[in-house]
Formats: C-alpha cells, sequence, structure tokens
C-alpha cells in the first residue's frame, strides 16, 4: 500500500531566494499532519509543490506512490485542495458552489445529492443552502470551502492556513470537521501559523526558512526539549525582560505575555536564577519550573 | 468536454447576478450611441464669421450674405479693423474673419484676380480644413456670377463655359458623418465589453483564490480557457444587437448587409479581443491591473482604428502600424456592411486579416496562461 503523500529532500528557490530547503515530509492513512511555522517559512511553496501547481528544483513529491510532477492529472483528480485565503464565489449560493465543484469532477447530479446531503449533516450548513457565499460569516465560509473540496470524495486532503483569521470557535469547529474526516481514513495535510492548533495534529513538522526543524507528535517534540526551563510569574514581563537582557545572555530568554521563560542552557539551576533576580532587584511573584511547550521549543530551536 | 458547460453555466449566473453587469450589457450601448450619435460630429457647422468690408459694393454685402445663408456659418456682423479680428479670434468670439479689399467688386468684373482673405482660428485644426473647404465653395459660386455677369447674360455658344463639378454621394447622400460614427460606436462597444470582462473575470478568480483551486481539478487549460471566453462573447453579441436597436430606434440607421455578414466579422474580430483579455489576465493579478493593461492596448486600437481620423490621413509609418490592428479591419467592415450591405465576399481581406491576427493573440494568450503557478 503506497504512502498518500511522500516527499523527498524537496527543494525550491525564487531567484536567489531558497524557499524550501531538502524537505521530508511523509503522510500516513488517516492521519492528520501539519506544518507548523511562521509566514514565510515555506508552507505554501511546499504545498503548492504537492498538489502540482509548482514543479520543485530538487528533490520529489509522491501521491499516492506517484511522482506529481510526471502525474499532474491524477494528483489533480484525486487530491483535494484549499489554497490559502480561499473564498469561493460570493455570488453564487452555497448550494450552487457545492454543485459547481461536483460538476467539474463529473460527479452524477444524484450523488452529489447525496453527498451534499452528508456534507451538510457534517457542516451544518442545510439552513444556508439559497444564501449567497459572500453573505457567510467566516467560519461558515471555511466550512463551505472545506465542503467544497470534499465533493468527489478525495482520500487526502491538502489545506494551507485554512483557519486564518476565522474566530475561534468556528476555528474549533473546523478542526472538529477535520478530526471527523480522518477518523473515516482520509488523510490529512494541512499548514498553519497557529502552534495552538499542533495538539490537535497527529504529527508536526516545525518549518523555519525553508527548513524542517523537528518532527514528530506533539507530544514527543515537547518532551524532547533539551534543558530546564523556568518561567518567571511577574506584573510586567517586558521590563523583567529588558533587565534581565543585560545579565544573562539573550538567548536563553523568551519573553511571553504571562512572563518570562529562562531557557537554563548553562544547568545553573533555579537557585542561581533566584540569586541573579535578587542582584537585579526585580520584583516578581515566583520562579518556578516549567513545562515546555511547542512555543519554548520553536523559539529554542530558531535561535 | 461537459466541463466547458458547467464553467459557463457558472459564469453566466455570476454575471446575470450582477445588476451592474445587466445594465452595462443593456444600458451602455443605448447611452453611448445617443451621446456620441449626436455629440461627435465631424460636419462643421455655425461657424461664428464676422466680415471687414473695405469695398463696400454690391458684390461685397453679396459675400458676407452668402455665407451668412448657409447652415456651416454664423454672420456676426461686419468689423471695423483687421485689429479687431483678431482680438476677437483671440476672445472666442469669433471663429473666422473674412476681409475684403478696397476695389474687389471693380477687380472682380474687370476680370483680374483680386484676392480675398481669410482668417480661421486654428487649434482644431479638422474643423478649420473644412470651414475654409466650404468658404471656398462659396466663394467659388459667386466668382461664376461675377464672370457671368461680366459677359452680360447667360454665356453665349462657343464661349468657353466654365466646367462644374456636380457631386453625387452615394450610401451617405447628405454626408453626415454620423452615419459614419454609429457604427464605428457599434465596433468599439464590441472591443470594450469583450476585452475588459474577459480580462477582470479571469483576474478576480485569481484575487478571490479560486483560479488557484480551479487548477487542482481535472479541468484541463483550454476547457478553463474556454468556460471563459464563450460567455462573455455572447455578452459581446448582445450588447451589438442592442447597439444596433439603438442605431435604428435612435436615428432611424438599420443595417444595409445581412446580419449574417456582420455576426461572422464580429465573431473573427472578438478572437482579438477574446485573447486581448486572456493575455491581460496573465500578466495582471488584480482586476486594476487587468483593466490598465486591456486600456492601453485599447486605445491605440481605437484611435490606429480609423474611428476618429481617417487612416490615409496618418504619416506613412503610423499606417503601417495600423496593418496590425485588427479594430482598423473591423471598422472598415462594420461600416461597408451597415452603410453598403456589402457582402461577405467583397470583404474577404478583411476577414483573413482578422482571423489570422485573433488566432495569433489567442494561440500566444493561451500559452502564457499555465496551469502552474511558476
Amino acid at each position: 500500500m503506497d504512502r498518500p503523500i511522500e516527499i523527498k529532500a524537496l527543494s525550491k528557490s525564487y531567484g536567489d531566494t531558497l524557499a524550501v530547503d531538502r524537505v521530508s515530509i511523509t503522510v500516513d492513512k488517516g492521519e492528520i499532519y501539519g506544518l507548523i511555522g511562521p509566514d514565510g517559512a515555506g508552507k505554501t511553496t511546499v504545498i503548492r509543490t504537492l498538489v502540482s501547481l509548482l514543479v520543485p528544483d530538487s528533490g520529489e513529491a509522491l501521491f499516492m506512490g506517484r511522482t506529481v510532477s510526471a502525474y499532474p492529472g491524477f494528483v489533480r483528480s484525486h487530491i483535494g485542495y484549499m489554497p490559502q485565503r480561499f473564498s469561493l464565489y460570493r455570488d453564487l449560493s452555497v448550494e450552487e458552489n457545492l454543485h459547481f465543484f461536483g460538476d467539474l469532477f463529473q460527479i452524477p447530479r444524484d450523488r452529489q445529492r447525496r453527498r451534499m446531503d452528508e456534507l451538510y449533516a457534517f457542516s451544518r450548513l442545510q439552513p444556508f443552502r439559497t444564501r449567497l457565499a459572500g453573505a457567510l460569516s467566516g467560519g461558515m465560509k471555511q466550512k463551505l470551502a472545506l465542503s467544497c473540496m470534499l465533493m468527489h470524495q478525495p482520500e487526502v486532503i491538502v489545506l494551507d492556513e485554512p483557519t486564518f483569521g476565522v474566530d475561534p470557535v468556528s476555528r474549533s469547529e473546523f478542526w472538529g470537521m477535520l478530526a471527523a474526516l480522518s477518523r473515516d481514513g482520509t488523510s490529512v495535510f494541512v499548514s498553519t501559523a497557529y502552534m495552538d492548533e499542533a495538539d490537535l495534529c497527529h504529527r508536526i513538522g516545525l518549518i523555519h526558512h525553508g527548513r524542517i526543524l523537528a518532527q514528530g507528535t506533539p507530544d514527543g517534540l515537547i518532551a524532547g526539549f533539551p534543558w530546564p526551563l523556568y518561567r518567571i510569574d511577574c506584573e510586567n514581563p517586558h521590563h523583567v525582560y529588558t533587565i534581565l537582557s543585560s545579565t544573562l545572555p539573550p538567548d536563553q530568554l523568551q519573553l511571553f505575555g504571562s512572563g518570562v521563560y529562562v531557557v537554563d542552557r548553562g544547568k545553573n539551576g533555579l537557585r542561581s536564577l533566584q540569586r541573579t533576580l535578587r542582584t537585579a532587584k526585580i520584583a516578581c511573584r515566583g520562579i518556578s519550573s516549567a513545562d515546555a511547550t511547542l512555543e519554548n521549543l520553536f523559539l529554542e530551536l530558531i535561535r | 468536454m461537459y466541463r466547458i458547460g458547467y464553467l459557463i453555466q457558472k459564469e453566466f449566473r455570476q454575471i446575470l447576478r450582477e445588476k451592474a453587469f445587466i445594465g452595462l450589457i443593456f444600458g451602455m450601448p443605448f447611452i453611448q450611441i445617443v451621446i456620441l450619435g449626436f455629440a461627435v460630429s465631424t460636419d462643421v457647422r455655425h461657424v461664428s464669421i464676422a466680415f471687414l468690408d473695405r469695398d463696400h459694393s454690391r458684390f461685397s454685402r453679396k459675400i458676407a450674405d452668402a455665407f451668412s445663408v448657409t447652415e456651416s456659418f454664423t454672420g456676426r456682423g461686419a468689423l471695423t479693423s483687421e485689429r479687431q479680428a483678431k482680438e476677437l479670434i483671440d476672445s472666442g468670439v469669433i471663429q473666422a474673419a473674412v476681409v475684403i479689399p478696397p476695389g474687389f467688386e471693380r477687380d472682380l468684373l474687370s476680370g483680374r484676380e483680386p484676392a480675398l482673405q481669410m482668417l480661421i482660428d486654428g487649434v482644431d485644426g479638422n474643423s478649420a480644413g473644412i470651414a475654409l473647404a466650404y468658404a471656398s465653395q462659396i466663394v467659388a459660386r459667386l466668382q461664376q456670377e461675377a464672370a457671368a455677369e461680366a459677359r452680360g447674360g447667360p454665356p453665349s455658344p462657343g464661349a468657353a463655359a466654365p466646367v462644374t463639378l456636380a457631386p453625387r454621394m452615394w450610401y451617405n447622400p447628405e454626408l453626415e458623418s454620423r452615419y459614419n460614427i454609429v457604427p464605428g460606436i457599434i465596433g468599439i462597444l464590441v472591443t470594450m465589453i469583450t476585452a475588459f470582462l474577459t480580462g477582470m473575470a479571469i483576474v478576480r478568480e485569481k484575487e478571490i483564490g479560486t483560479l488557484e483551486q480551479l487548477m487542482v481539478t481535472p479541468i484541463k487549460k483550454h476547457e478553463l480557457i474556454l468556460g471563459k471566453v464563450i460567455p462573455f462573447a455572447v455578452v459581446g453579441f448582445m450588447l451589438m444587437n442592442v447597439g444596433i436597436a439603438a442605431a435604428g430606434l435612435l436615428f432611424g440607421l438599420w443595417m444595409e448587409g445581412s446580419l449574417f455578414s456582420l455576426y461572422l466579422m464580429s465573431l473573427l474580430f472578438m478572437l482579438s479581443t477574446l485573447g486581448l483579455g486572456i493575455f491581460a489576465s496573465t500578466m495582471a493579478r488584480t482586476q486594476q491591473q487587468a483593466m490598465f493593461v486591456t486600456w492601453f492596448f485599447s486605445i491605440f486600437a481605437l484611435l490606429l482604428s480609423g474611428f476618429f481620423i481617417p487612416i490615409e490621413n496618418m504619416p506613412k509609418i503610423i499606417q503601417a502600424v495600423t496593418v496590425i490592428n485588427p479594430l482598423r479591419y473591423f471598422m472598415v467592415a462594420i461600416r461597408e456592411i451597415y452603410l453598403k450591405g456589402t457582402p461577405v465576399l467583397y470583404l474577404w481581406k478583411e476577414a483573413l486579416f482578422m482571423l489570422l491576427f485573433g488566432l495569433t493573440v489567442i494561440i500566444a494568450a493561451s500559452l502564457r496562461f499555465r496551469k502552474r503557478i511558476a
């Protein structure tokens, strides 16, 4: 059985800029794989290569065991793809949008009907089926976009930042839909800039400047955080961060809204840190050993 | 192949849902034909003219009367000096002045050739030229009368009678420029609508991201292009029919030739405009850019089409450029069919040029249009 997605040492540059640097990713059947990284990290380039819109400079992408650049037609008729910032035909109704994509894949109308009922049950868009897509809320638009790409029942779906700019409630509903698809055996390859969505994936890859920094299950990656980590709980993290930057090496400090994290790379221990704070006369509510989050890991890896 | 049908169906849904489109298709031809048909006129009428009469003879008064009775000129009275003539032309009160020198009548009747001076505001060179031609006609007629009078009565047999030219204008006997302009407007409308709308419709899908989605479906490139182009060709034909109706109802100008000939020529012409639309869409990322590219090309096509300025009046080198302007051939074709009822057979040269040019544009643009991003 061929793997749904297999990307091997893929590289792509635009002029002098290396956008993707030897990226290798595999996605198994029924798995949700999250490609996580900031804007400009190369997520969209990887995805566009995978869906046959770009030709790689070196390396290759395989879809169901076939090289994408050699079989673009096969990929295009079997993959489900939702591009970045994708927003449907605003002047067509929900139903017309669904029919249009069903028609493009030449699904007979009676089968489209059945499929639409399934998708309505899934997305709860039934009451809005005659409404124009432009008049839907942001969250509903995303659900409709997802439904459109599911009309032809693809076994593999690829989504580029699908939850970008969507409100938190709709975001969680959207991820609920992805989880349901994966339970039914659909493989999901999704990119996002939101670290908190990583826990909703089975496996993730952290990408930065075109390179995969780390890959694995979210828990596994976090457990692999190499150094002791302390969190300074304080009123004004900004202020504390500025003062500490002059005493501690700045690459050991991570500024968050909830406090300042110190990566104890020298393994000096909690005592040593408390001493430093006293000498610098920094007032804080407490210092404690902290469990690393994915954000801590990411900041540590891009150091 | 069915997929083209679905694309066309979708495109029409979108066109019909947009109220502005309906207004564009039906309102625009009417408004343009009404306004341009009445306003754009190369006929010169009511040129304000004044006279500086230094002869004060029967004949000099006759000249002033002759100018004043034609529609082309409106008499604005007598002048007292050349200075005044200059001032009035400068200030725009009059557009022309006729200076009749002293001894004009005497010289004329005695067979000498007296000079008549005409001062014309030449800012609008075209109108000035036409006004001068009208003036010359008037003066020539008077001269003949004077010659007859000098000989005393009608010309006697044996005497050399002056040759008169009696022109008869065919197809447009009154030389109404409107009859030339209105079919031209229909040609321009077709250019604008098909090129602009096609380009913008493709780029709009780029803007909202649906084009990227369409690329990752089984749809073929040519299906995508045809699915975009056919609806706007249909819109172009609808618009043309509205234009034909407007020309007939408003100006009583109905086509002499067959509708079929016009349709055939329009179809050949649209190859170029639709191709331009596709081309613009491959160059542009936003609808504004697409409009700009289309505008850039269509303004050239328009100015070098012979719509405003006859091609024969252009410098040789520019005339050579117009050879690759499909609108030039369509202008000829639409005017020929409209005014003369020329059968397609005699327009084979125009048809061939439009076909060759259209195919080249559409093929080149389609090659630029890729189903890949880069």
